[in-house]
C-alpha cells in the first residue's frame, strides 16, 4: 500500500480494490483518532486535525494498521431488486451509450438487468451506491461536462460501475434509466438502504 | 413563535456546526459556507460560536421579531434596517416586538449571517442541526426558509453584553481573492500543474453551497474519464475532461471521479463561503507544513477575539 498527503490535513492510502478499502477503512475509523475516514474504490483517505495532531504520527499509525492482517467478511445479505424503467426521459444518455457501444437499447437492458451485483462503495450523496461488477462490454466514460441537476433515483454508469443517484443534484455519469426505489430516508431507523456489500439485481419496469 | 420570515430573498438556511465523522455515509459537512462570519455573528449575542444562525445568501431578507431579542449581522457587506432605519454591521442589535429586520443585498462577499441571543430553534439529524438541502433534511424542516415561517429561540429571554466587533476582526470583503491551496492526488495527470498559480480565475454563474465553478482557464489533463472514484472534501479541487475547475464547498458530495488537482488548505475553507460569481480569483501554492504553521498563527490572530478558534477556522 502506498501513503501520500493529499491536502495539508489528509492522507491517502493506496489500496487494490473496492473490498479492501472498505476493510482497511472499518479497521482504521476503529481507533477513532481520525476526523474522517472515508473509503474510495481503490484508495482510502483519512482527514484529521492538524492543529493539534501531528502528521507523521498520523503515518505512523496508518503504517501500523495496514500491517496488521485484513479481515475480508462475505456478506450472505438478501439480493434487493431495484425497478428500472431504461432510457427515454428516465435514462437521457442510453440512446447514445449504445451508440458508443454499438449495441441496441434491448443488448444493453438484457446484459444490465442480466446479473447480481454488490454494492463496492456508498458515498457521494447519502443513499448514493457504487455497484460494481458489470459486464465489460458497458464500460463507458464519465460525461465530458457533468450534469447541474440529475433528478432522485437516476441510474447511471461508469468505468465500470452502476451509480444510483439517491438524491436530485449535479453528477456526470451517463444516465440509462431511472428508479422509483428509495435509496435514502433520513426520517427511517435505518435511513441508508443499500450499504458496502448489499447484493443488488436490476428489474426492468416498463414506467416508473 | 417569536421570528416571522417576511421575505425569505434567494436561499436563508439555518447553519450551525458540521457533520463530522459521516462522510463514509455519503452525509457531507455542511453547517455555515463562512463558519467565521457566522462564529463572529454568534460572537456578539453571548451564543457558542456555531450555535444555529441564519445564512442568506446574494439577495438578503426580512423577518420580524414578534419579542424582545438581540441579533447580530456579520459577513457580507450589506446595507441593513431595523424598521428602515440603518442598523449597523458587527455589533449587537438589540429588537422590540414588531422590530421589521431588512438584511441587504450583498455588495461584496455572498453570505449574511444572522445570529440571535439564545441561538435558533433547530432539528437535529445525524448530530447537527446544519440544514443540508439536497437531502431536506436538519435546521428549518431541512429547507430553506419560506415567506410566514415561523423561528422560535432555543433560549428564551436570553438578555446579553451590547457589544462591536473590533475592526482588525471584521474580514475584509473584496471583489478579488487569494486562497492559499497544495497539491493534491491527481495534479500530476495535469500538463502544467504551475498554471494552477498563474492563472486569474472568474468565479462561475454556477456556483452554490456544493461547489464552485473557477471559470476562465482551461486545463489540459491526461484523464480518460474512467478514474475510480475517490474520497473528496470541501476545498477539493476537480479538473474534469473538459478542463474547466470546480472546488468543492460545504455541501458537496464524499466522493467522486474527476481528477482531484489541488486542495484548499484548512485555513482558508471560510474564504469559500463569500467567493461571488464574477469575483476574480488566484490560487496560492502552500506546502502542507508551511499550510499548517499559518494555520496556527491564523488560529493566534482569531483566538484573541474568539474563544477556541480551531473549532471554527
Amino acid at each position: 500500500m502506498f501513503v501520500q498527503s493529499a491536502g495539508d490535513d489528509l492522507i491517502s492510502i493506496s489500496v487494490a480494490n473496492p473490498r479492501e478499502a472498505q476493510d482497511f477503512a472499518l479497521r482504521l475509523r476503529e481507533s477513532q483518532a481520525y476526523l474522517e475516514v472515508v473509503a474510495g474504490l481503490d484508495s482510502v483517505v483519512v482527514q484529521f486535525d492538524i492543529a493539534s495532531q501531528d502528521r507523521n504520527e498520523m503515518e505512523k499509525r496508518i503504517a501500523e494498521v495496514i500491517a496488521q492482517p485484513g479481515n475480508l467478511r462475505t456478506s450472505s445479505q438478501p439480493v434487493v431488486e431495484i425497478p428500472v424503467c431504461y432510457g427515454g426521459e428516465e435514462g437521457p444518455d442510453l440512446e447514445s451509450v449504445c451508440e458508443q457501444l454499438e449495441m441496441t437499447q434491448e443488448e444493453f437492458i438484457a446484459l444490465h438487468s442480466g446479473r447480481e451485483y454488490q454494492v463496492d462503495l456508498a458515498g457521494f450523496t447519502p443513499g448514493f451506491a457504487y455497484i460494481g461488477g458489470l459486464d465489460k462490454q458497458l464500460n463507458v466514460s464519465r460525461r465530458q461536462e457533468p450534469r447541474v441537476c440529475v433528478p432522485a433515483g437516476s441510474v447511471g454508469i461508469a468505468g465500470g460501475m452502476t451509480g444510483l443517484y439517491a438524491l436530485q443534484g449535479p453528477g456526470g455519469w451517463p444516465l440509462i434509466g431511472r428508479t422509483s426505489f428509495i435509496l435514502f430516508d433520513a426520517a427511517a431507523d435505518d435511513p441508508f438502504v443499500l450499504v458496502p456489500g448489499s447484493k443488488v439485481v436490476f428489474v426492468p419496469v416498463a414506467a416508473m | 413563535m417569536t421570528i416571522q420570515v417576511l421575505n425569505p430573498g434567494l436561499q436563508t438556511t439555518i447553519q450551525a456546526t458540521p457533520r463530522i465523522g459521516m462522510r463514509h455515509l455519503g452525509v457531507p459537512a455542511s453547517g455555515a459556507a463562512d463558519p467565521l462570519s457566522m462564529a463572529l455573528a454568534n460572537r456578539l449575542v453571548g451564543n457558542d460560536l456555531l450555535a444555529p444562525a441564519l445564512e442568506v445568501l446574494l439577495a438578503g431578507m426580512s423577518f420580524r421579531a414578534e419579542v424582545m431579542m438581540q441579533i447580530a449581522i456579520t459577513g457580507a457587506t450589506a446595507s441593513c434596517t431595523v424598521n428602515g432605519e440603518i442598523a449597523q454591521l458587527y455589533a449587537t442589535l438589540r429588537l422590540a416586538p414588531g422590530d421589521e429586520v431588512h438584511v441587504g443585498p450583498a455588495e461584496k462577499g455572498v453570505r449574511s449571517y444572522v445570529a440571535f441571543a439564545g441561538g435558533l430553534q433547530a432539528d437535529e439529524v445525524f448530530g447537527s442541526q446544519s440544514t443540508y438541502l439536497p437531502a431536506g433534511f436538519a435546521g428549518f424542516e431541512g429547507r430553506a426558509l419560506q415567506k410566514g415561517d415561523h423561528l422560535d429561540l432555543a433560549e428564551a429571554d436570553h438578555t446579553v453584553e451590547m457589544l462591536q466587533t473590533p475592526a482588525k476582526f471584521q474580514p475584509p470583503m473584496t471583489d478579488s481573492w487569494t486562497i492559499r491551496v497544495g497539491r493534491a492526488s491527481e495534479t500530476d495527470l495535469l500538463q502544467e500543474a504551475d498554471q494552477l498559480f498563474a492563472a486569474r480565475f472568474t468565479i462561475g454563474n454556477r456556483s452554490d453551497r456544493m461547489g464552485l465553478r473557477l471559470e476562465g482557464e482551461k486545463f489540459d489533463i491526461r484523464s480518460d474519464g474512467r478514474m475510480p472514484s475517490a474520497p473528496v472534501f470541501p476545498g477539493t479541487i476537480q479538473c474534469p475532461e473538459d478542463g474547466e475547475l470546480f472546488v468543492l464547498a460545504v455541501d458537496a458530495g464524499t466522493t467522486g471521479g474527476y481528477p482531484r488537482v489541488a486542495k484548499v488548505a484548512r485555513l482558508d475553507l471560510h474564504v469559500l463561503g463569500q467567493l461571488r460569481p464574477g469575483n476574480q480569483l488566484m490560487l496560492i501554492e502552500r506546502r502542507d507544513a508551511d499550510a499548517k504553521s499559518e494555520l496556527r498563527e491564523k488560529h493566534n490572530y482569531w483566538g484573541a477575539w474568539l474563544p477556541g478558534p480551531e473549532r471554527i477556522i
